[in-house]
């Protein structure tokens, strides 16, 4: 093993020298920024080059299908680029193996972020990425379905008795009152579900991270409540197992679904190729006398523990990290209070996803997290093909995870 | 005759870029299977974490379904268009060009196009069987306990079956007419000559194909992986995918590496197995 | 044939035909449709608003046209690569005998065993060592391991098949081994070597997990990965991904079509005599 390290860290040395055409040298800096960001962050670009005259910024775009893949295979073969954004839930793999350096020299004003986005990216004690994006999934509506419905758009369902009573009211004539997802990568449905477990009071694994907690009375009576919107009442619709936040957001925008659960991030994209609908962002339903939850989504910058040019990398995040540069790259909010106040925010519409933020909670910090997540999606899946019952299936998915948590 | 070692000289550059290309992986390999996140030996401990995994056993039963199921009707629907296209009919030269277009069309684009089309709420296949009335309610093909797999190997039948259909059409090209007449002065019909000249003569043809398709079908990903990546609860997840996962989307490399030497094992004895099988018949490996 | 059996090859032929074809067809109707009415309840046969407007953002509003530059590039570099490192071990294979050979050619089909996903991260690195990352050259090494295997015993059996009488006698006329190949074997083998070419070319240019995971500049992506390139964090343009679909497509059954002759001819003599 270690002389494959060694080989590694010779390949990375070799490459080093010789890649001289387009890779990064010194005062050259190799970011990778998501397709979706990448506008902006030429944008940056250009003012942070005015700001450090001797730093070259090189931009990669990365696309978002196979980004995690792409990620790891640069990571481990020890030669990176010296910027990456990743997913807040990705940071904590790459720390545990070494793929990454600690950043606590780099980050300011600590105390400016919002917390839960520092307690993703933390392991061991030190941080290793800092955060930029946060988001909380809320719920979206169709507001001119309420009013068929003979529903208050302005006093909206708060409690899950009311919000399943509202769901049942907008199914009707092939229309579905309230989606949910079945399908697609395991975090559309962790990001949807986990928060009802979470608002009931239960948890996937206990605080201590030592015992599975799936399969307790309150997840699972709030499981229940989520996956019997498909498996029960039928409010969901047929696709409910292929369909993942995109196909959700597709059939909101057919008016085939009347409320679904989504971030700001959908809201540009309904107003363009369905300007008809108008939007009603609802919080997202609680038990009565609880409060609603949320996971805390979102990106961080990580720099590979390969990278070239770490030095300049980091003033790179220094300058970034700054409110207003954050601010203007973030997609939905940006992970600094400070950040909150640019205009940017401070429309209507965001009101409610703002509202939600405080309720955000990261997800376990565990080294087999992914694993761990992927036995719980099976289990929610077998829910809803209807191989087993709730319980059923939540006592095996309870059984996966004690094993991977003793490993 | 030539030196003893001409016909190595010859195959001598292949064998080295093969090699260059291989010959890492394959220790890396090993070794990440039996070390632990640090680097240090811990024997058998990644095999047994994969072993006791429930997806596992799933993952090997789900390979054989899928590349038994895919190899049988590749086989049978191939042999049956190569019979068909070797009949005289007009339009023969067009339907043969237009039945190769599932191979060359890329695996990526097939996968997404099918998806598309098997969608339970926007695809053209519910519509076009709720129309009519043959069913009265949207199947969800690829979600459903009893749809997804056959609807996963449909779609890989259908990429693949053209590919056998050219490759038997060639056989059938090869064997002598008279064989053929004879026969029918005998007063045989289509189907004995189908069962007593056609099959026999094209058997090693077909015997060569099977072992092609049993190869790609084992180390299979993009079709299942860009439709349903395994699920749904596991259903179509096979070996090959699960290696991906497990290595990347799980971080677990050092597992993913032990389940590759496994997998790497069992192919290599079914294959082997196969070709000892045909080389005893004397039709490949002299 | 009998009016029956006339019916009967008619009808198979034409669901042969429906069958290969609709997925292809509905690739195209989707291609021109805007996106609205992708999403429509129940789908439409024929687009309301036909538009090419996918295919501007296409060819004019993405990376597609370098991208397919690429692709041309890579694919015609591995198949080269593949064919004059398949005719040369072939020959070898198919015309000597020497100590291990059974074993190097398993090795060959070796490569195609390997599991994918444990391949990746130790390529990459060995790709790395050899400065290969991000290049032309790279991508085509990599692809041998795809495409040198069936190649070299496509030909190995197509050169088996050329009778041994044909070359001895040209030896005895004073030509090298290598003056036979070239001058006898390889013009009697067209066919052949034009089926390995056919299917060199459509496996590199098809492949997808290599070219993600090794061409991460944009100076060296394939079209495969262009079609990644239209899905986003929380959407995908199908349209836009449809009417790439049909520009990847279409190069290659063109050239499928083209030479579908030699290739049904060459794959008989690979399949059959070996």
């Amino acid at each position: 093993m270690a002389k494959i390290k060694t080989l590694a860290m010779l390949a990375a040395g070799v490459s080093c020298l010789a890649l001289a055409s387009g890779a990064a040298s010194a005062g050259e800096v190799t970011w990778w920024s998501p397709n979706f960001n990448v506008e902006r962050a030429e944008e940056l670009k250009v003012k942070f080059e005015a700001a450090n005259p001797d730093i070259t910024l090189n931009i990669e775009s990365t696309t978002t299908n196979g980004l995690p893949q792409r990620i790891l295979t640069t990571l481990r073969s020890g030669s990176a680029p010296d910027l990456i954004d990743a997913q807040h839930p990705w940071v904590t793999g790459y720390a545990q193996n070494d793929l990454v350096l600690p950043l606590d020299d780099v980050i300011e004003d600590r105390d400016d972020y919002n917390k839960a986005a520092i307690d993703y990216v933390t392991y061991e004690g030190k941080l290793w990425g800092v955060p930029y994006r946060i988001e909380a999934l809320a719920v979206l509506c169709n507001r001119g379905h309420f009013e068929e419905a003979g529903l208050d758009p302005e006093n909206p369902p708060a409690t899950w008795a009311e919000f399943l009573d509202a769901a049942q009211k907008l199914t009707h004539d092939g229309r579905s009152g309230f989606a949910i997802t079945g399908g697609g990568e395991v975090g559309n449905t962790i990001f949807r579900s986990v928060p009802f477990i979470w608002e009931n009071g239960g948890e996937l694994v206990s605080a201590d991270g030592k015992t599975a907690e799936v399969n307790g009375e309150k997840a699972v009576e709030a499981i229940k409540y989520w996956t019997d919107m498909y498996t029960e009442y039928g409010v969901s619709p047929a696709s409910t197992l292929e369909n993942d936040g995109t196909a959700n957001r597709r059939l909101f925008i057919a008016e085939k679904v009347s409320c679904y659960q989504s971030g700001q991030f959908d809201i540009g994209s309904i107003q363009k190729e369905n300007p008809a609908i108008d939007i009603l962002p609802i919080m997202t339903p609680h038990p009565e006398g609880g409060n609603p939850s949320a996971i805390l989504g979102g990106w961080s910058w990580v720099i590979p523990s390969s990278a070239k040019n770490p030095d300049d990398a980091k003033t790179l995040i220094k300058w970034l990290a700054q409110p207003e540069n954050m601010g203007f790259y973030t997609d939905t909010f940006p992970a600094r209070v400070s950040a909150m106040d640019l205009p940017r925010f401070d429309e209507p519409i965001l009101k409610v996803f703002g509202e939600m933020l405080p309720y955000g909670r990261p997800l376990p910090n565990h080294p087999r997290w992914v694993q761990i997540a992927q036995a719980y999606f099976d289990g929610v899946q077998r829910i809803l093909i209807g191989e087993q019952d709730v319980q059923a299936s939540m006592d095996d998915a309870a059984s996966d995870i004690q094993r991977l948590l003793d490993q | 005759m030539p030196g003893r070692h001409t016909g190595l000289l010859f195959a001598l550059p292949a064998l080295f870029v093969l090699a260059l290309l291989v010959a890492y992986p394959i220790v890396y390999t090993v070794i990440l299977s039996v070390t632990d996140l640090g680097g240090s030996f811990n024997g058998t401990e990644n095999f047994r974490n994969v072993l006791a995994a429930r997806a596992t056993p799933r993952a090997f039963q789900n390979t054989l379904w899928w590349v038994g199921g895919s190899i049988v009707f590749q086989v049978v629907l191939g042999t049956a268009t190569a019979i068909l296209l070797n009949r005289d009919f007009f339009g023969r030269s067009t339907v043969r060009a237009i039945a190769v277009i599932p191979w060359v069309v890329p695996g990526i684009v097939a996968a997404t196009t099918w998806a598309w089309m098997f969608h339970t709420e926007f695809g053209i296949i519910n519509y076009m069987l709720t129309g009519p009335g043959i069913i009265d309610e949207p199947v969800g093909w690829l979600t459903g306990r009893h749809t997804v797999m056959p609807a996963m190997i449909a779609i890989n039948v259908w990429k693949l079956f053209p590919f056998v259909a050219i490759m038997v059409l060639a056989g059938l090209q090869s064997i002598p007419k008279d064989l053929y007449e004879a026969a029918r002065m005998d007063g045989a019909t289509f189907w004995d000559e189908v069962r007593y000249i056609t099959l026999p003569q094209v058997r090693p043809v077909i015997v060569a194909v099977t072992l092609l398709l049993v190869i790609w079908a084992l180390n299979h990903i993009t079709t299942i992986y860009a439709i349903t990546r395994g699920g749904p609860a596991n259903l179509t997840l096979i070996t090959p995918i699960q290696i991906f996962r497990l290595g990347f989307e799980s971080f677990q490399f050092n597992e993913a590496a032990a389940l590759s030497v496994m997998f790497f094992m069992v192919a290599m004895v079914i294959v082997a197995l196969y070709i000892r099988f045909l080389a005893s018949e004397g039709e490949i490996g002299r | 044939m009998t009016a029956r059996g006339r019916i009967a090859t008619y009808g198979a032929a034409g669901l042969v035909v429906v069958v290969c074809l609709f997925p292809f067809l509905w690739m195209i109707i989707s291609s021109i449709k805007v996106l609205t009415e992708l999403y429509t309840i129940p789908p439409t046969w024929i687009p309301e608003a036909p538009t090419l407007g996918n295919y501007a953002t296409v060819l004019f509003d993405s990376n597609i046209p370098r991208y397919f530059l690429n692709s041309v590039v890579i694919s015609v570099g591995s198949t080269g690569l593949a064919l004059i490192l398949a005719i040369f071990a072939s020959y070898g294979f198919a015309r000597f005998q020497f100590r291990g050979k059974t074993y190097y050619q398993s090795f060959i089909l070796v490569g195609q065993l390997l599991p994918t996903a444990a391949i990746i991260v130790p390529l990459f690195i060995t790709l790395r060592y050899l400065d290969l990352v991000n290049t032309y050259l790279g991508l085509i090494l990599v692809y041998m391991i795809v495409t040198l295997p069936l190649s070299v015993w496509m030909l190995t059996s197509y050169f088996k098949a050329i009778p041994r009488e044909l070359e001895e006698a040209a030896i005895i006329d004073g030509a090298s081994r290598l003056g036979v190949l070239f001058r006898i074997t390889l013009p009697l083998s067209l066919p052949g070597l034009v089926a390995v070419m056919v299917y060199a070319f459509v496996t590199t240019w098809n492949e997808f997990i290599f070219a993600l995971c090794f061409a991460t500049d944009s100076s060296v992506k394939t079209l495969p990965i262009g079609l990644a390139e239209f899905t986003t964090e929380f959407n995908t343009d199908w349209g836009a991904v449809m009417a790439a679909s049909v520009i990847m497509t279409v190069p290659i059954a063109i050239l499928f079509l083209s030479m579908q002759k030699y290739f049904v001819g060459g794959m008989m003599a690979g399949a059959t005599k070996g």
